[in-house]
């Protein structure tokens, strides 16, 4: 054991670069160019028909899109606050439905400045705002027209403008920090290296304690209404596209063959589309509750799983003081 | 009859025979406690450019180090809840001598010397009651437990001297432990955080926040040479809360709160590990959000710095200087514009203590 983790440790420097180049270059800029793309959609969708029959479609799209990159909380999604400005989630407090209202009630006209809406509170913007608009009975049934289509449509323009920030941020230097690190933020191969695999186990994480821990809550007080995009029934299809993305950037990590944890996420995704629960609204029954905490289970599971197989390979562990403060 | 104090005593006597100083041990500006590479750990002494320039093993993770301000001496805690604490030459590069809460007691990992370094004062918890208590030991006399006083509140973690020399300030975290149930927080609901000012004679004045921020848990603080309190909090409620993490109190004055925005809070998720006074300048850090903030002492926010598990912060000319968990030591300018120092293949430990 001892030989074959010094054996582990020669073989690093290698192993380690060419993973961070794989992940990048294959997985992490492909997936801000889709949701680039797909938000741009939204927001062209948005300028033709801002109705929510027409906006559910490119939405849902552009939702997808976003779990191809949300767990990369790194670089340009970490600057004026784009990351919490896309995905306001959860809100506890209630704060989305209540600014938006506010905006309705005041016929803010900032919707009319585009250039201007980035200073709107990010509970009013994002695709947890478009959600409500689109999904809550208190919102969706605006007309053509209406002060809340023009609210949809600023919603929509300002995602594909954060979205197309990040990209460029990505390809204009963030790629570069990891791929060839030497300064800031990234002053070795081996911290470029452990800031993927953070985003990778931080990510295991929060569908683990918060997509499915939210709303399992307690088993006297389960809390359905604190799944994750419930409104538009996502929930686990959130988990799942959260999940594949994970498993790809696993698997450009390693850039070697991770077969326990290729089966392990292979299991969780199976578990994950057998619930038919799309809104996890199972939490409430003691069979559904039942199947979502074997889910929750896997989860755990596979955190370990990669631990052993990928970050003790790659030398790689979470954080010493962020993990274990005091 | 040898009694324990009397062994302690002759012991420290044998270590401190020739009068040593800082400068014996190569003048550190900092103390830092890491997990080395071989998953030992060591106490370091840095230079103010990050240079090593002593390294001690320690028996196993500590949390802060307490510096005497003239002898080469750092007394390094265990962890939380850790029932002793070890005096380290720093010279000789070895055990000078051991402390041993007092039965019924524990450490909270932090202390301060008062009067030029002849009293040492620690963070501890009365474990029957729950109630905090500042011990103190003379330094001249072995570390010798010399009384005690309440500290004003529940868990009380670190705390620092006041420039009178005599004060020292307490932050009280206000969340119950207990030995038998290790971290679990069992008051969270009833919890109510306070910073402290006390002397030997006891708690002279308390400060507490709005209770709506009652769940703030006041844990880490610095101190300014005119006598500016910064105190860094760690939510229990939820991270999206976005509340402040960072508050300056001056004595006789209501505390200010300082933010650096709804987004920027969220990111800190809730808890700053460390935080430090730099001329005019004020830094807290958060290994969990990745992120420094240094704000004037006006309140205003003065920069933002991102780097992994960063923790360890400390004053340095013109700025500050952080650790972190993946080994670097950086320089931070007053507005948090950031210069690599050092980088080793070890993980820093929460924090980095300044000299002098």
């Amino acid at each position: 054991m001892r030989r074959l983790a010094a054996l582990c440790l020669a073989l690093l420097p290698s192993l380690v670069s060419a993973g961070v180049d794989e992940a990048v270059t294959d997985v992490i800029l492909p997936a801000h160019a889709r949701f680039a793309s797909e938000t741009a959609d939204l927001a062209a969708a948005a300028e033709a028909d801002c109705t929510p029959e027409a906006l559910k479609g490119p939405w849902n799209d552009a939702f997808d899109a976003w779990l191809g990159v949300a767990h990369l909380r790194l670089g340009p999604i970490e600057e004026e606050g784009r990351g919490l400005a896309i995905s306001f989630w959860p809100d506890a407090r209630g704060m989305m439905p209540r600014s938006l209202a506010g905006m309705i009630a005041e016929e803010d006209a900032i919707v009319d400045r585009p250039d201007e809406f980035g200073q709107v509170s990010v509970a009013a913007r994002g695709l947890f705002a478009l959600e409500q608009l689109l999904y809550e009975p208190d919102f969706s049934g605006y007309a053509s027209g209406s002060y809340t289509c023009r609210l949809a449509t600023a919603i929509a323009a300002d995602l594909a403008r954060m979205a197309g920030e990040i990209e460029a941020g990505w390809t204009d230097g963030f790629a570069a920090a990891l791929t060839d690190p030497g300064g800031s933020p990234y002053l070795t191969d081996r911290e470029a290296l452990q800031a993927l695999y953070t985003a990778l186990a931080t990510g295991l994480e929060y569908n683990q304690d918060q997509r499915l821990g939210r709303p399992l809550g307690t088993l006297d007080r389960p809390r359905p209404t604190r799944a994750e995009a419930w409104r538009s029934e996502r929930s686990v299809r959130n988990v799942v596209l959260s999940l594949t993305a994970l498993e790809d950037l696993a698997e450009a990590l390693a850039n070697t063959p991770i077969p326990e944890t290729t089966d392990a996420f292979g299991g969780a995704i199976a578990r994950a589309e057998a619930l038919d629960d799309p809104a996890l609204a199972g939490v409430e029954d003691p069979a559904g509750r039942f199947r979502i905490e074997a889910l929750q289970t896997d989860l755990g599971a596979l955190r370990r799983t990669l631990d052993t197989e990928l970050g003790t390979a790659l030398g790689v562990s979470a954080g010493f003081n962020s993990m274990d403060g005091d | 009859m040898t009694t324990r104090r009397t062994f302690m005593a002759s012991l420290l006597a044998a270590a401190a025979a020739p009068k040593l100083t800082w400068a014996e041990a190569g003048s550190p500006a900092y103390l830092g406690a890491a997990r080395e590479a071989d998953g030992g750990f060591a106490l370091f002494g840095l230079s103010a450019e990050g240079a090593d320039l002593f390294r001690v093993p320690l028996p196993g993770r500590g949390h802060a180090a307490a510096a005497h301000p003239v002898r080469p001496e750092a007394v390094a805690f265990a962890r939380r809840p850790g029932t002793f604490a070890l005096v380290i030459d720093c010279a000789r590069g070895r055990l000078a001598a051991r402390l041993d809460a007092p039965e019924g007691r524990h450490f909270y990992g932090h202390g301060a010397f008062l009067h030029g370094g002849e009293v040492l004062a620690t963070t501890e918890n009365h474990i029957e009651s729950g109630e905090g208590r500042i011990g103190f030991w003379a330094a001249s006399e072995g570390y010798a437990r010399i009384g005690e006083v309440a500290s004003g509140g529940i868990g009380p973690h670190e705390v620092r001297t006041m420039p009178d020399d005599r004060t020292l300030a307490v932050a009280n975290g206000g969340i119950l432990t207990r030995p038998e149930t290790g971290r679990d927080k069992l008051n969270i609901p009833q919890m109510a955080p306070n910073l402290a000012y006390a002397g030997e004679g006891g708690v002279q004045e308390t400060v507490s926040l709005d209770p709506d921020l009652h769940l703030d848990s006041i844990r880490h603080l610095a101190v300014s040479a005119e006598g500016r309190v910064a105190f860094a909090m760690q939510w229990q409620g939820e991270a999206m809360d976005g509340v402040p993490l960072l508050g300056l109190h001056l004595r006789g004055e209501a505390p200010q709160l300082l933010e650096a925005g709804f987004a920027e809070q969220v990111a800190m998720e809730g808890y700053a590990g460390s935080v430090a006074i730099s001329g005019d300048r004020v830094a807290i850090t958060s290994p969990r959000g990745g992120r420094v903030h240094v704000f004037g002492l006006d309140g205003a926010l003065a920069g933002i710095l991102r780097r992994s598990d960063v923790c360890g912060i400390a004053p340095a000319a013109g700025g500050f200087v952080a650790s972190d968990g993946l080994g670097g030591l950086l320089s931070l300018d007053a507005a948090a514009a950031v210069r690599p120092l050092a980088h080793a293949a070890r993980s820093w430990d929460n924090h980095l203590v300044a000299l002098g």
